[in-house]
Formats: C-alpha cells, structure tokens, sequence
C-alpha cells in the first residue's frame, strides 16, 4: 500500500465515520430538543451564582375603563361571568398588571453574551384556562419548547388560535369536558397573540423565551426574575395593545444579588426608546459578597 | 319565454344576495376560523350555534341552500330553454357556486389568507352576477324588447356601461382585499384605504357619466332609465355608507368586540356595492339588447340617406 493509498483509506475512514455520527446526530435532534431551547447545540450552561431582578410596574394617569363585553351571542358565558369586562389594562391602586417583563439581551460575567448560553427547557406545562369566556392567565410565557397546557372549564365550546409571526399558527375547537390540549411553540416569539374566534373578546399574548428569564407583573404590578446570572442586561417590559409598547432598561446583576427595575406605563409615562436618568435611580446595585 | 323559469331565477338571485350578505356578517364578526374543519363544523352537520359559530354555521347553511337552489335552476333551465347560450351560462353558473365553495374551504383550511378570502369575496360577486343575468335573460321584457334604431350622441352607451362595469368591479376587488386585509381589532392598512376611496372617486365619475347619459340620451325608455336610475341612486346611498363604514370602523379596535353599528354599517356597505354592481350589469345588459354596436348603429344612420 502505497502512501497516497494509505492517506486516501485514512480520508475515507474519517468521513465514513464523520457521516454516521452526524446521521446519528440527526436522529437525536428529530422532534421537540428538551435541552436545545432552539439556540445552538453548543450553548453553555451558567452554573455559577444567580441574582434576580424584580421592580414593579406602574401606570400613570386615569387608566381607560373596563369595557363590558356583550355575552348574548353564547349565553353560557353570561351566566358564569354576568359582569365580563375587558382586561387590557388592569391597574389596581396606580399598578399595572399583564405586563410581560423579559431579559432581552446582555453580557453575561466573564463577557460572554446570553445567547451564548442555554438552560434546560422545563418539563413542567404552562397552563392556560378558559374560564367565565375569559383566558387566565391573560399574558404568560413559556420557555420554547415547553409544553403549554390549555383547558376549558367553561360548559360551552371554545376555539384556540394562536396567531404567531414566526411559529406555526393553529387553530383548535375545545369543546366543554374535552381533554386538554397540549401545545408547544418551537422558536422564540415576543408575544404571540391568541385569540377565540368563537367568542371575539377573548384574548391572551404569549411569550415564548429561550431562557427562563421573564416575568408577569401580577395584580400588584410587581414582577421577580429569578436565577439570573451577574452581569448587565437589557431587561424590556412589554404591554399589550394596539401597538405594543416596549419599554427598556439597563440592569446589572450580582451573583446572589437582587437588582431593581421599575417600570411606568400611561400617559405620563417617560420614553419608551431608552432608560431615562429618572429611571436609573430605580435600579439598585447589590452589594458583593452580600450572602 | 317561460315565466316559472324567470321566477325561479330570480329567486335564486335573492338568495345569492343574502348569502353575500351571510357572508359580510362571517367577516365584520371574524368568525371565519369559528370552526377549523370543513365542510362540517367541529366535525357535525348542525353544531350548537352558539357564539361566532352562528355566523360561520349559518353562511355554511344559506350556502348550501344556494348550491342547491343553483343545482334546481340549471335543470329547469336545460329542460325550459331554447338559448344554448342560457343553457350555457346555468352550467357556468353551477360551476361557478362550486368553485365559491371550494375556495370558502379552502381559505377556512388556510386560516383565512388574504387571497384567499379575497378572492372568496370577489366570486362572489361574480356569482351574483351571473345570477342576474340569468334572471334578465329569462325576463318578458328581455325576450320582447325591440331594438333602438339610433344611439343618439357620439360615444356609444355600450361603452360606457362596460367602463362603469369594470371599474365598478375593481372597486369590489378593493374593497373586498381591504375588508379582508385586517379584522376588526386591527386598524385598516392606510395605502389600501386611500386605493379604495380613490376607487369610490373613480366609480362616481364613471357610473354617474354612463347614468346621467342614459337619462339625457334615453329619458322616454324605461327599460335603460329604470336600471340607470336605480344604480344612481343605489351610488349615492353607497357613498355616504363608505364614510360611514370608515368611521365606525375606526373606532372598533378599540371596542370589546365588533359592535353592532359597525357590523350593520359595513355588511350594509358590502350589500349595496353589491346592488350597484348587479344595476350596472342590467343596465349595462339591456344597453346592448337594445342599443345596435357601434358599426350597426352607423350602419342604420347610413340607411335614409341610401334610400
């Protein structure tokens, strides 16, 4: 055996064998990743200390009133939830609710970027329930690939229809005392829009994130985001409506540390484009060593 | 000519009529995806019709009706008319209800692309259309109309009517993509809009040169004034419906859910552009019934100076 023969048999082996392990590689990746979270294979895991951030979120000015919803068209809605309003803008003692509160982009301690890490897609579903004609959670978030869990406790017929920009848009009857649907969304999409096209009034938005790094402010309008690796991040409060608002902020994280960010919303509300230096105040910056 | 016939044709125009009425009230409830399945409704014939699913169930219901009405029309056509042409049109007809319901599924199975729906829309029209026309064709007065010998001023009438026709029928085709462009929590694309009422300008121009010529030419013929008269008005009323179709529909993405008054004024608006769609055509079709072409018409003014 000539050399060029032994170099060309050495090429053929390596590529024989590069093939089969991509072919098997392949055959691993087929269907939902619970570990890819749509990002790449080779993402690291953060296994260092985490902080949080928390703040919450508030709406200046009078808040557009509740609207009553007409229920004649299905009177099974009327008789469950006889005072059904509109809940696009829940604000209770100057605090907004529904407003999805997400890590948008960062560096991460050591200089590398977020999206240079992955986390682990939980095993646990979401639920979201139709409940009175209505959806609760109104806006919620998932991780991709997470299984989304939707119910119907109403004793009338439903019809989920997610209308997403960027994942697979569907559209399902659930009937009252039907199983629930399992649904997962593949790729990350802020928010995606669902809808009833039975009963027109029903709304939700969902997020769907490639980290766990996301909140939704509660009746109170405060939010937590918990397990967040130290280092500085563009945190991006979101709130529904005609056209989203989006309102951003610079945010550091110490391991073990809780940073703040609050957020307003409304008429009196500062820039949605950039952090103002009112806002800056309002993030706090842990002290080190604190545990 | 067989008066059962023109009846019966006439029947089944009103029904298409309501069915594009049915069909308005599916799109200002956006209740197209009130059922994913199709043909049948969350897998059964007569689902409960509650909530949107009243509206998509019971365009479903009146359209099957028409199908059938159409079916029943075309063989009482085969069997009473003499006109192949006719007989032709009823088998264009028939066809035309089937591909209209091939697209009503497929832009249900689709989630509502907007060619789709559009073009759903736009069909129609073109049924209701045909529709007429067979109900003019099988019409007495129709069959026993005479001939105008002179087509008084220089621009033959035909002409006209066929201007006024197709820029009526693209001004549908807007409006049908603009209706279907957004539901009703959506604000209306601002370029789409503008195309449409520049569309309104151009079907006011055009239909109301053509009416208003054949009132001046034709004042003493009822069968070219009635039609004319009737688009005209039916013009009018469409205008101030348009402007009032945009504001109430202005304000819905920010209402509850679609309200009542937009509803009714934009289902009215699709009804009556509708109407003066289908008055054009009779116009537009009994001007060529009575009015000679162009080269006759020149041919007949020739005639006394040859004698």
């Amino acid at each position: 055996m000539n050399k060029q023969t032994k170099v060309w048999l050495v090429l053929s082996i390596a590529l024989s064998l590069l093939a089969i392990s991509s072919s098997c590689g392949g055959n691993k990746t087929e269907g939902p990743a619970p570990n890819t979270n749509g990002g790449a294979a080779t993402a690291a895991k953060w296994t260092g200390g985490t902080g949080s951030i928390s703040g919450v979120v508030s709406f200046n000015g009078t808040p557009p009133a509740p609207k009553k919803i007409d229920t004649a068209a299905d009177p099974v809605c009327g008789q469950k939830n006889p005072n059904l309003m509109t809940d696009d803008t829940m604000v209770k003692d100057g605090k907004l609710a529904n407003v999805f509160v997400y890590i948008k982009e960062g560096t991460v301690e050591g200089g590398k970027k977020l999206a240079d890490y992955s986390w682990d897609t939980p095993t646990t579903e979401v639920q979201l329930d139709q409940n009175g004609c209505h959806y609760a959670p109104h806006v919620l978030g998932v991780m991709v690939n997470q299984k989304l869990k939707i119910t119907n406790s109403d004793a009338t017929q439903h019809n989920i229809h997610p209308t997403p920009k960027l994942n697979q848009e569907w559209n399902q009857t659930q009937p009252n005392g039907a199983p629930p649907i399992e649904k997962a969304f593949n790729r990350a999409e802020i928010l995606i829009p669902v809808k009833c096209n039975q009963h027109p009034w029903m709304k939700a938005y969902i997020g769907v994130m490639k980290t766990p790094l996301f909140a939704v402010s509660s009746d109170t309008g405060a939010y937590e985001i918990k397990g967040v690796p130290p280092g500085k991040y563009t945190v991006i409060a979101w709130r529904e409506g005609q056209t989203p608002e989006e309102k951003p902020m610079e945010v550091t994280v110490t391991a073990n540390g809780s940073a703040k960010a609050d957020f307003s919303f409304g008429a009196a509300a500062t820039s949605s484009i950039k952090p103002s230096l009112q806002m800056m105040p309002a993030i706090e910056f842990p002290m080190l060593g604190k545990h | 000519m067989n008066r059962g016939l023109n009846r019966f044709a006439i029947l089944v125009a009103c029904a298409t009529f309501f069915l594009i009425i049915a069909g308005a009230l599916v799109t200002s409830h956006d209740a197209g995806l009130a059922t994913p399945d199709w043909p049948l409704s969350n897998g059964q014939v007569f689902p409960k019709m509650v909530g949107n699913l009243f509206w998509e169930h019971g365009h479903r219901m009146v359209a099957t009706t028409v199908g059938m009405l159409t079916i029943v029309l075309l063989i009482y056509i085969l069997v009473k008319e003499k006109r192949s042409w006719v007989r032709k049109l009823g088998v264009f007809a028939l066809l035309a209800v089937i591909a209209q319901g091939l697209l009503g599924g497929l832009t249900v199975k689709l989630m509502l692309p907007l060619a789709v729906s559009s073009a759903h829309a736009t069909l129609a029209q073109l049924f209701f259309c045909t529709t007429v026309s067979l109900a003019v064709f099988t019409s007495r007065s129709w069959i026993e109309a005479r001939t105008l010998e002179e087509e008084k001023g220089s621009l033959p009438l035909r002409y006209l009517c066929t201007a006024a026709l197709v820029t009526i029928f693209v001004q549908l085709i807007l409006g049908a993509t603009l209706r279907h462009s957004a539901t009703w929590d959506q604000r209306l694309p601002v370029e789409l809009v503008v195309t449409h009422i520049l569309g309104a300008v151009a079907v006011t121009m055009a239909l109301g040169s053509t009416g208003l010529t054949v009132l001046r030419r034709h004042k003493d013929e009822k069968f070219l004034t009635r039609p004319a008269t009737i688009a005209l008005s039916l013009l009018v009323v469409q205008l101030f419906l348009g402007v009032a179709a945009y504001l109430t529909r202005l304000r819905s993405p920010g209402d509850p859910q679609p309200l009542n008054p937009m509803v009714g004024i934009t289902v009215a608006h699709v009804a009556c552009g509708a109407l003066v769609f289908v008055s054009t055509i009779v116009l537009t079709l009994r001007t060529y019934r009575v009015l000679p072409a162009p080269h006759e018409h020149s041919i007949l003014a020739a005639r006394p100076q040859e004698s």
